[in-house]
């Protein structure tokens, strides 16, 4: 589904990312992992196209992405949410949703006029649906930046699925959060893979991450240091150095 | 006493048409971060061709008004694919040196093709003033006062209500996240952009139509008009840009009248010197439209 060859991410000396690849498979939950400064929210930003990439390619569903600007990434059909909450603070909840209504789908079913200019009601009602699904309904016309930090949290995850994804980038959802919330967050990321999207879940909070991903991808000094199940993984002894220091 | 609110009804109808050319500049300068010099060109190419109708054609009012308007957006692209789709990615400076640049260009460009220092606008409107306990109302600004408010309103129903507005407000305030959201900030900026030359078109149509009259001279002052207008109510803010225009009209009237027609400018720019000193450091662009 979503494959990275050969990433790679350098900032002067720095590599951030270095040689990396990935493959997320349909319909799975790929959790990666690595300590800070890894280069977990580099590779994202990469697969993004926050910035490009010093070497390697980004491919989906077989087609290379690599040279795409980062609008047009959404529009193939990647979405993420943001590790330090970017909402539109000044736009109400359900708008928040409506401007990420840009996938070949919603073009295709409004025009040019009606996707700027009118369509409201249309939009609203999509836009909705996923506000129920992250429990905010009842917010929807409240401004985001009223929001509490878990709501706004919520809201960055019904944003990214108001685009329809096929892959749903996933940058440390859990921070910050209740033990509550993380359970229900828990509960929510299940629905989405039942639902059939593919989802690469960026996670510090290791019983989340464990309880959840089908396969878990560690990283360290930007590459891949371990690749398995959850159980694999905990056993990996390179992984115990790279958490708990060399022995 | 009388004075004072004749004078102030009279800033408050020019102040709209201020408004707008304010407007114009704000709505640029909130999406783009880039400021227009060639702004004031780019009206003045818009009234040479409305005269141009008027004069070689025989159109009227609204013909004129509607060439104007094509023409200043036409110019707009013209601009915007030069200055500023060209050096997108180039830091702001550069797009607003290439557009002083183009400022000269299309100036010389209208001063080629129209040699005259004035030509004939079709006036908006002769009928009498209207008396009223002392006061006099002039139906062609009550006219333009009228149209320019209509202009506003239309503008906040846009930015407020519909995709394209909002989306303009998520470029404006988080670029990074409007972008990952599939929105173009360069698309969302090239038709603001366009638009903010349609209101500054209207606004100089406004003004020629009132005056009946356009000179070479226009573009230049409606820059300088434009830009006071905008500073006055806070770089970069919508409401500001209104409250400035209407602002800048008043103080302009009874500076005229109570001082002299000298110094109509000179309170002016007094008071933008003012505004920058006491407000420097403090511009926020957009955060309260």
């Amino acid at each position: 589904m979503l494959e990275v060859k050969d990433l790679a991410k350098h900032f002067g000396g720095v590599k951030a990312v270095d040689g990396l690849d990935l493959h997320v498979r349909q319909g799975e939950i790929l959790g990666l992992i690595g300590p800070n400064g890894s280069g977990k929210s580099t590779t994202v930003n990469l697969v993004c196209g926050v910035y490009p990439a010093t070497a390697g390619t980004v491919w989906l569903e077989g087609q290379e992405i690599t040279p795409l600007p980062m609008h047009r990434r959404l529009t193939a059909g990647i979405a993420r949410t943001f590790q330090n909450i970017r909402l539109f603070g000044q736009l109400t909840v359900w708008q928040n949703l409506w401007m990420a209504q840009n996938a070949p789908d919603h073009v295709r079913e409004q025009g040019f006029f009606a996707r700027w200019f009118g369509g409201q009601a249309r939009a609203r009602a999509s836009a909705m649906d996923y506000l129920d699904f992250a429990g905010l309904a009842e917010k929807a016309d409240e401004l985001a930046s009223a929001l509490s930090f878990g709501e706004q949290r919520r809201l960055e995850m019904a944003r990214a699925l108001a685009a329809k994804p096929r892959v749903l980038l996933l940058d440390e959802p859990a921070a910050g959060m209740s033990a509550a919330e993380i359970e229900t967050l828990d509960e929510r990321i299940r629905r989405l893979r039942k639902g059939g999207l593919t989802i690469l879940l960026i996670e510090h909070h290791m019983e989340l991450v464990m309880g959840i991903a089908d396969r878990i991808v560690v990283l360290n000094f930007g590459r891949r240091i371990a690749e398995g199940t959850p159980a694999e993984v905990q056993a990996d002894r390179a992984v115990r150095e790279a958490y708990l220091g060399t022995s | 006493m009388l004075d004072l609110i004749q004078n102030t009804i009279d800033g408050v109808m020019i102040g709209g048409a201020y408004a707008l050319l304010a407007l114009g500049f704000t709505l640029t300068f909130g999406v783009m971060r880039r400021l227009n010099l060639a702004f004031g060109a780019i009206v003045l190419c818009g009234l040479y061709a409305g005269a141009a109708a008027h004069q070689a054609l025989g159109w009227g009012l609204l013909g004129s008004i509607a060439a104007t308007l094509a023409v200043a957006v036409a110019a707009g692209l013209y601009v915007e694919r030069l200055c500023f789709r060209a050096l997108a990615e180039s830091a702001s400076i550069a797009a607003m040196v290439s557009s002083f640049a183009i400022w000269m260009q299309l100036e010389e460009i209208a001063a080629l093709l129209m040699p005259r220092r004035t030509y004939a606008y079709p006036a908006l409107s002769e009928a009498r003033p209207w008396e009223w306990a002392g006061l006099s109302l002039r139906p062609d600004q009550l006219a333009m006062a009228a149209v320019a408010l209509g202009a506003m309103a239309a503008l906040g129903w846009t930015l407020r209500r519909t995709r394209f507005g909002l989306a303009a407000r998520a470029v404006a305030t988080a670029p990074l996240a409007a972008r990952l959201a599939g929105i173009e900030p360069a698309r969302i900026g090239s038709a603001m952009f366009l638009l903010a030359c349609g209101l500054g078109g209207l606004a100089g149509a406004l003004i020629a139509a009132v005056d009946s009259q356009v000179t070479i001279k226009f573009g230049m002052w409606a820059m300088l008009k434009g830009l006071v207008a905008m500073t006055l109510g806070g770089i970069g803010s919508i409401p500001g840009a209104v409250i400035g225009g209407l602002a800048l009209g008043v103080i302009e009237s009874n500076a005229q009248w109570y001082l002299g027609a000298e110094w109509r400018d000179i309170v002016a720019y007094g008071l933008l010197f003012a505004v920058l000193y006491w407000r420097r450091g403090r511009e926020r662009p957009w955060t309260n439209s």
